[in-house]
């Protein structure tokens, strides 16, 4: 398969902004959508829901993966001489870090 | 429909975890000579041929895990914090949050396992298929635990 040679600064870029997306997203509350389970009715943004639960979770993913791609696509830009210094390890280095800030962020759960 | 889903999301997530886990046992242990054991028959797997089969099951798996979700929010959840069980309450919670991150791994995992020219980075490749792993077996496990204190249609 042919990719274009900046695929590997799309692919680290958009690893690395997608989880830094997420947990913002996450912590500030910045679902693109939202799904009421109980109605079956979707929402724009944090629309509450009518009924039961508000959903936020599909929402958050869509403005990581959205937000990340736009991000990735703008990196994929730039000169290969400095593309070629972004360290690879940023790619699984910065999805490590967010999954120890969630367990930080939700620690009350596990000391009650 | 709901039972059906979730066996099926079950079945996915077990063929997910033996793929992953034959793949990372064989990126930090790779067999030096002929496997004899059990333990080195596991790590001899043509690892780059998991490659594709991990991110369809993966995606697969996420996306009908999405959907029993939706049930889960409306019923099972109230259970666990009703029953204040708020371990296995905040283990299903980081759980939706590993797999929403394990999403954003996957183009960088195909990249380094897929391309000649990642082969500069052994490093990366297994730390990302580290991670996978870690994201896997933390949502098999969690999802089992959830269902045992409160299964669906129970």
């Amino acid at each position: 398969m042919n990719l274009p040679r900046s695929f590997p600064v799309f692919a680290i870029t958009f690893a690395v902004t997608y989880a830094i997306i997420y947990v913002l997203a996450v912590e500030y509350n910045w679902a693109l959508f939202t799904y009421a389970p109980t109605t079956g009715k979707f929402g724009p943004l944090r629309t509450p829901a009518t009924a039961g639960p508000t959903m936020y979770w599909y929402g958050w993913i869509s403005t990581a993966a959205i937000g990340a791609a736009a991000v990735a696509a703008l990196v994929t830009l730039v000169p290969e001489g400095v593309a070629k210094r972004i360290w690879p390890g940023l790619s699984w280095a910065v999805p490590l870090c967010v999954i120890v800030v969630f367990g930080y962020l939700l620690k009350g759960y596990f000391l009650r | 429909m709901w039972i059906v889903l979730l066996v099926v999301h079950g079945l996915l997530a077990f063929l997910l975890l033996g793929a992953i886990t034959h793949q990372t046992l064989s990126v930090w242990a790779p067999p030096r000579s002929k496997p004899g054991s059990f333990f080195a028959r596991a790590r001899a797997v043509p690892a780059t041929s998991y490659v594709n089969a991990i991110i369809v099951l993966f995606i697969i798996t996420a996306i009908l895990g999405g959907l029993i979700y939706t049930n889960y929010r409306i019923t099972a959840r109230f259970t666990l914090e009703q029953g204040r069980f708020f371990k296995t309450f905040g283990a299903f919670e980081l759980k939706e949050h590993f797999i929403a991150l394990g999403l954003g791994l996957l183009p960088a995992y195909w990249w380094y396992w897929k391309s000649a020219l990642a082969e500069e980075h052994p490093l990366t490749r297994k730390m990302l298929t580290t991670v996978l792993a870690f994201v896997v077996w933390w949502g098999f496990l969690v999802g089992h635990l959830a269902n045992n204190v409160r299964g669906l249609g129970t």
